[in-house]
């Protein structure tokens, strides 16, 4: 059995691995709730592939705007790749960061 | 599955948040009274191991991706459905503000889908399974299998009430392409069940721990 502080290095480690690969090998494809809006749309059969430019938001009612800083796991079309496993990364330790201080706060107000 | 702003009309979207706020209380409330700070790694690693993976899209044929969503496997290490609600919440959070995954508005109803409903029906179907006396890691794939297809089917009825998609064609497309995605959602869920059994057995909730095959003592 491995320590704590093994435990947790090696989950960040895996974690930034996979994160990594993902901006390398991450299929391009919609997600299923893109594709079922390109599908209703019109855009795509239920099982066929789907249209290089189809814009899956298209079917929204466009409410609210919000622009995020680091859109699509990335700093942007200028940042290419190197911007992407940046924003990815990023994303890793601060979720890390979260979950780690997150629990200590809860934990640390433990009734019992 | 995370579904962005313009998909679902304001008014519809206060509602969910305000029942994702309520489910999100409860999951603090369960936070404070069932964590200790030896789980502290566990959630760090989850929180953002989860992350990662969801960035990961892989192919499912059909000209459709899809990835681990993970409340299943939260609930089912952490022994509570409360856990997906807590750690899939502070993942959403960071994935709508800071990468715009997942809309501002739509993000109670994201958390709804993908913590709370996966979250309950990933921990109580893989409770049942294995009370029904099925190994641990095939009732945890089958469990995520079951949160994922369910979230599904819940988001398709959010779109058809929110005039997004037509009711019927929507259960049908989600169903069929989160059929396949939860796939991947089974067999990464019943995978690192079993890394996390192998590797840190006592950091996992009791129903993780009996024994099994490799003979792991709870």
């Amino acid at each position: 059995m491995i320590d704590n502080k093994t435990f947790m290095i090696a989950g960040l480690v895996i974690a930034i691995i996979i994160g990594g690969l993902a901006v390398f090998l991450a299929s391009g494809d919609p997600d299923g709730l893109e594709s079922t809006a390109l599908f209703v749309q019109g855009d795509k059969t239920l099982t066929g592939p789907s249209p290089e430019d189809g814009d899956p938001e298209a079917i929204g009612a466009g409410t609210f705007e919000y622009e995020a800083p680091l859109p699509d796991y990335s700093t942007g079309e200028e940042g290419g790749k190197a911007g992407e496993i940046l924003a990815v990364f990023a994303g890793i330790v601060i979720m890390f960061i979260l979950g780690f201080g997150a629990t200590k706060l809860v934990a640390s107000k433990k009734t019992t | 599955m995370h579904i962005p702003d313009a998909f679902i009309p304001l008014w519809q979207s206060a509602i969910y948040w305000i029942v994702a706020l309520i489910f999100i209380a409860l999951a603090l409330r369960w936070a404070k009274n069932e964590l200790s700070e030896d789980k502290i790694p566990l959630i760090a690693v989850l929180a953002a191991g989860i992350f990662a993976i969801q960035a990961f899209n892989l192919p499912v044929a059909m000209g459709t991706s899809g990835h681990l969503v993970g409340g299943a496997l939260a609930a089912i290490v952490l022994g509570s459905p409360y856990a997906a609600v807590f750690i899939l919440t502070l993942v959403l959070i960071i994935q709508g503000i800071i990468f715009g995954d997942g809309g501002i508005t739509t993000m109670g109803v994201n958390i709804l889908n993908m913590g709370v409903i996966g979250g309950f029906v990933g921990y109580y179907g893989y409770t049942g399974l294995k009370s029904a006396g099925a190994n641990i890691y095939l009732s945890a794939g089958i469990a995520a299998w079951c949160a994922c297809f369910v979230a599904s089917l819940a988001a398709a009825v959010e779109m058809a009430v929110a005039g997004t998609f037509p009711l019927v064609p929507g259960l049908i497309a989600m169903g069929t392409y989160h059929a396949a995605i939860g796939i991947i959602e089974g067999i990464i869920t019943g995978a690192i069940i079993y890394f996390l059994v192998t590797s840190r057995p006592d950091l996992l909730a009791e129903e993780v721990q009996q024994p099994s095959a490799g003979g792991v003592s709870a």
